[in-house]
């Protein structure tokens, strides 16, 4: 079930997949779909989030069989097995995986005996049937791992027990993505951990394919990658840790230290020094500007897991008063809600915000400016840009969609990415 | 009379050919003799569609709301226009910069095998509801066509109920065209169907009709009026950064003219028929050739044959010296040029001012109308390689690495990683127009060529995704 949305964050389910697949190093999709799913669903993610995109494939240059009338009526297979072929001919990829758009949904081209008889011939092809009609982006971040799962990731891989997964942080669907995790894995790195954080430091199939050795799966996201966690523990007896939130700042991250390092019984020396030696560094410079941001009353929009981060920064570690926050993207299970609501609301000494859930551009407008508590700070996407300038607010983009900034390896993550945060909010007007 | 009405579709158009590679000179005999056949590729990299053009093209109509009856991914690439459409209004002064309205029917399983009538309707209702539009443009897609959703007829009833906003369809099915132009057309049938209705008005004196693409700058926007209105003409400036008001006075120009090629073209025909306004279609005006090509052509229709004359000939006085400072950096420099239909002709017609060589030319579309241009260039250049493709990089790549251009004029992302000297002819934020856009392109592509540091480095680390092999096979294989 798919709502009415105006200006929607980001793309279909293939929009998801390709964005998540575009980050794996030498990986190449190839699309059975309509002449434009190429550019649309690179634009609707990796356009949106921060100007750059995959380096090895995307946009134009995903192999695609560009169905037309022809195929739509008499079927587009035969189309497909020679794009294939000519993917495989021409492309350097470890691994290639077919995607298929509304078209090839709609009419039923069976996708999986193509993609069998390229496998059978020991070429790495696989097949993603989901057409774009099927969800949003979101959902392909977990279609791509429940096809993982079933299709490519190794059983009976030996277990180390200082591997661990990262997943929740959603390559191309956060514009801070590749910093972000790159931080969480020099965090996770101090404790003597292995990270398989998957779309940086040129990881590619291989890493995915050996990833159930790990000792645990770590979710940072309140929401997503619930059936795929449970699926891989079910599968290959790998337990996750769910992180409910994007960890910014001391607080937070130490909080997200703590857990991961209980989950895999890390000595607690070790863990603490750590996090004394990371705090020092955020202090010592939080110390040295104290007060040019003075005090605001914000309003945030983002996605769950970015609500919650920014928030909770903001409220317990910065003492800016929280108004409202709108998680801008469709959240369906109640669960996920309460326990969304939970970590926006229950705050050190902040009082609680306004919650308010809807991915609708007009809705979220309204919300914005039909709050009558004053508000002096709007966290949000750039298409929140319009209503903060109706308001005359203070404006910082720090969530998807993010289209006027370039952002390589810049994050709010953690304990050095609060810094960065910081820095963003400043405003000498 | 018995003509058929022209379908939107640009394929439907005999002689037009969009999958083809090979020499200019023999490109040139063929199409003259008519042995030129209409092929595919059995291997090809993503088109774009459309409906990409459809959306494009309307959405900084300021009083419009935009509703795309398909799912949530078609709109992705919205946001090339909704950027233009933002940095629009940056550079016209305005405070509050304005989000277009898009609102996404986003059919899903359920609307795949029901129908997605409903979603269509309460799609409309809310862009009444909360934005009273003057007019709501419906777009159809791949999959509310298949579907078989008759988004006219649910319209027509939408009208109904809703007088106060003009409802169009636009049949932009992506599934129909290859050429991504024609969904200019499909945009442009529509406002004529519904908005224009083929009824005429009093001629407005001196008015004329400069259609623009959403990729013209407002500086672009400026030259081009203050250039019409030397020779007398009053602009409608439309579709883009436009109006419905300044939509529905297209009848009353006395005549019309496009900045791109490939944009209107075919609804200026369609202009001269339903409500007899004269038409110049020429070319892109960039640079010294195309300018005076374009300019001479809307003045022809105006009667302003002496005037522009004199006009020009004080242009080229100022514009000759500066140009021949540009062709010492650049003479017999080797050049690659790709881009869409307007621009890539545009950028090799004004290569020749700079004197230098082009080596090959990758373009959407073969017609009659690539045909002249072949002919001029093949008169200047020697052979050359043609690739009639909409992008398909493994085939620029394949001939970049054969032809060893000094140069590449077109999107930089793949030849930049061979470390050749890459500069872009679409920059659609800067003045790029008019004579003045030839000394921007040419200082640019000078610049590139003393200082190419940048992709030099870059391709001692980042390497293009296909095999070694590749290079060693023939660029069109995969034409058949």
């Amino acid at each position: 079930m798919s709502q009415i949305l105006e200006n929607p964050r980001g793309g279909c389910v293939l929009a998801g997949v390709n964005s998540v697949l575009c980050a794996i190093d030498k990986v190449c999709p190839v699309y059975h779909s309509g002449p434009g799913c190429c550019m649309q669903t690179t634009a609707a993610e990796q356009g949106q989030s921060g100007h750059k995109s995959g380096c090895f494939v995307s946009g134009v240059s995903l192999p695609s069989s560009n169905m037309l009338e022809k195929e739509v009526v008499f079927g587009g297979l035969e189309k497909l097995r020679t794009t294939i072929q000519g993917a495989v001919d021409i492309i350097d990829a470890d691994a290639y995986f077919v995607l298929t758009g509304c078209t090839a949904g709609i009419i039923g081209d069976d996708i999986e005996n193509v993609t069998d008889e390229f496998r059978a011939k020991g070429v790495n092809v696989y097949p993603i049937d989901t057409p774009g009609f099927a969800g949003d982006s979101n959902l392909g971040y977990e279609i791509v791992w429940n096809t993982m799962i079933d299709r490519v990731i190794e059983k009976d891989v030996p277990k180390d027990d200082k591997l661990v997964n990262i997943f929740g942080i959603i390559p191309y669907h956060d514009p801070f993505w590749s910093g972000s995790l790159e931080e969480i894995d020099r965090i996770l790195s101090k404790l003597g951990l292995k990270v398989n954080t998957f779309f940086t430091k040129h990881q590619n199939i291989d890493v995915i394919r050996k990833c159930s050795g790990a000792a645990l799966n770590i979710i940072i996201n309140p929401w997503i990658f619930k059936g795929p966690a449970k699926k891989f523990e079910e599968k290959f007896g790998v337990p996750s840790l769910r992180y409910s939130g994007n960890p910014i700042g001391a607080t937070d991250t130490t909080e997200f230290v703590r857990a991961v390092a209980e989950a895999l019984k890390i000595d607690n020396e070790l863990v603490e020094r750590v996090i004394e030696e990371e705090e020092d560094y955020v202090y010592s410079y939080l110390g040295q500007a104290i007060g040019v941001l003075s005090w605001k009353r914000f309003a945030v929009v983002a996605d769950a897991t970015n609500a919650i981060g920014i928030t909770r920064y903001l409220a317990n570690d910065y003492s800016f008063t929280p108004v409202l926050v709108v998680i801008s993207e469709p959240i369906y299970r109640e669960e996920d809600k309460q326990r969304i609501i939970e970590r926006i609301t229950k705050l050190e000494y902040a009082r609680p915000p306004k919650v308010v859930f809807t991915a609708d551009q007009f809705e979220i407008n309204e919300t914005i400016l039909s709050e009558e508590e004053d508000i002096t700070l709007l966290v949000g996407s750039t298409n929140e840009r319009e209503v903060a300038s109706l308001k005359g607010i203070q404006f910082i983009t720090a969530a998807f969609p993010i289209n006027e900034r370039l952002i390589f390896n810049r994050t709010y993550t953690g304990y050095r990415g609060s810094l960065t945060f910081t820095e963003d909010i400043y405003d000498n007007n | 009379m018995a003509e058929k009405k022209y379908s939107g579709v640009r394929e439907s158009k005999p002689g037009r050919i969009n999958d083809l590679g090979g020499s200019s000179k023999i490109i040139e005999e063929d199409f003259k003799k008519g042995c030129l056949k209409r092929a595919d590729r059995s291997f090809s990299q993503g088109l774009q569609c459309q409906q990409i053009n459809s959306m494009a093209a309307l959405m900084s109509l300021e009083d419009a709301v935009f509703v795309s009856h398909s799912p949530q991914g078609c709109v992705g690439c919205t946001i090339m226009a909704v950027d233009m459409y933002r940095v629009g209004q940056a550079h016209r002064g305005i405070k509050n910069i304005k989000n277009p309205r898009i609102i996404v029917t986003n059919l899903d399983q359920k609307s795949v095998v029901f129908g997605g009538e409903n979603k269509l309707k309460e799609s409309v209702k809310k862009a009444v509801e909360r934005y009273n539009p003057k007019v709501i443009f419906i777009y159809a897609s791949c999959a509310s066509g298949i579907i078989g959703d008759d988004i006219d007829a649910i319209a027509s009833e939408l009208q109904k109920e809703y007088e106060s906003a003009i409802i169009v369809p636009i049949h932009c099915e992506g599934f129909k065209s290859k050429v991504c132009a024609s969904g200019f057309d499909a945009a442009f049938l529509s406002i004529n169907k519904y908005i224009l209705k083929g009824e005429k008005q009093p001629k407005q004196k001196g008015l004329v009709n400069l259609f623009a693409p959403t990729t013209v700058s407002y500086a672009d926007q400026l030259e081009m009026e203050r250039m019409l209105e030397l020779i007398g003409a009053k602009v409608n400036y439309i579709p883009f950064y436009s109006s419905l008001e300044k939509i529905k006075q297209i009848p009353a120009a006395e005549a019309s003219t496009s900045i791109c090629k490939v944009f209107a073209d075919e609804f200026m025909k369609t202009l001269w028929e339903d409500y007899e306004i004269p038409y110049s279609h020429t070319v892109m005006p960039i640079g010294i050739r195309n300018t005076d090509k374009w300019y001479r052509g809307i003045a022809k229709v105006l009667g302003k044959e002496k005037e522009v004359e004199k006009i020009i000939e004080k242009e080229h006085e100022r514009i000759e010296p500066l140009v021949k400072k540009i062709r010492n950096r650049l003479e017999g420099k080797r050049v690659f040029i790709c881009g869409g239909t307007g621009r890539s002709f545009a950028a090799a017609a004004l290569i020749d001012d700079f004197g230098m060589k082009l080596v090959g030319l990758e373009t959407p579309t073969y017609d009659d109308d690539a045909q002249v241009d072949i002919e001029y260039l093949n008169k200047i250049h020697k052979d050359f390689v043609v690739d009639i493709a909409n992008m398909q990089p493994f085939e620029q790549v394949n001939l970049i690495n054969k032809l060893k251009p000094d140069a590449f004029i077109g999107v930089p992302e793949w030849t930049a990683k061979f470390g050749i000297p890459t500069t872009h002819v679409l920059d659609g934020k800067r003045p790029t127009m008019g004579y003045d856009g030839l000394l921007y392109l040419g200082n640019k592509i000078a610049d590139q060529l003393e200082n190419p540091g940048f992709n030099k480095k870059l391709s001692k680390h980042v390497k293009l995704p296909y095999k070694d092999s590749w290079y060693e096979e023939d660029a069109f294989k995969y034409i058949v």
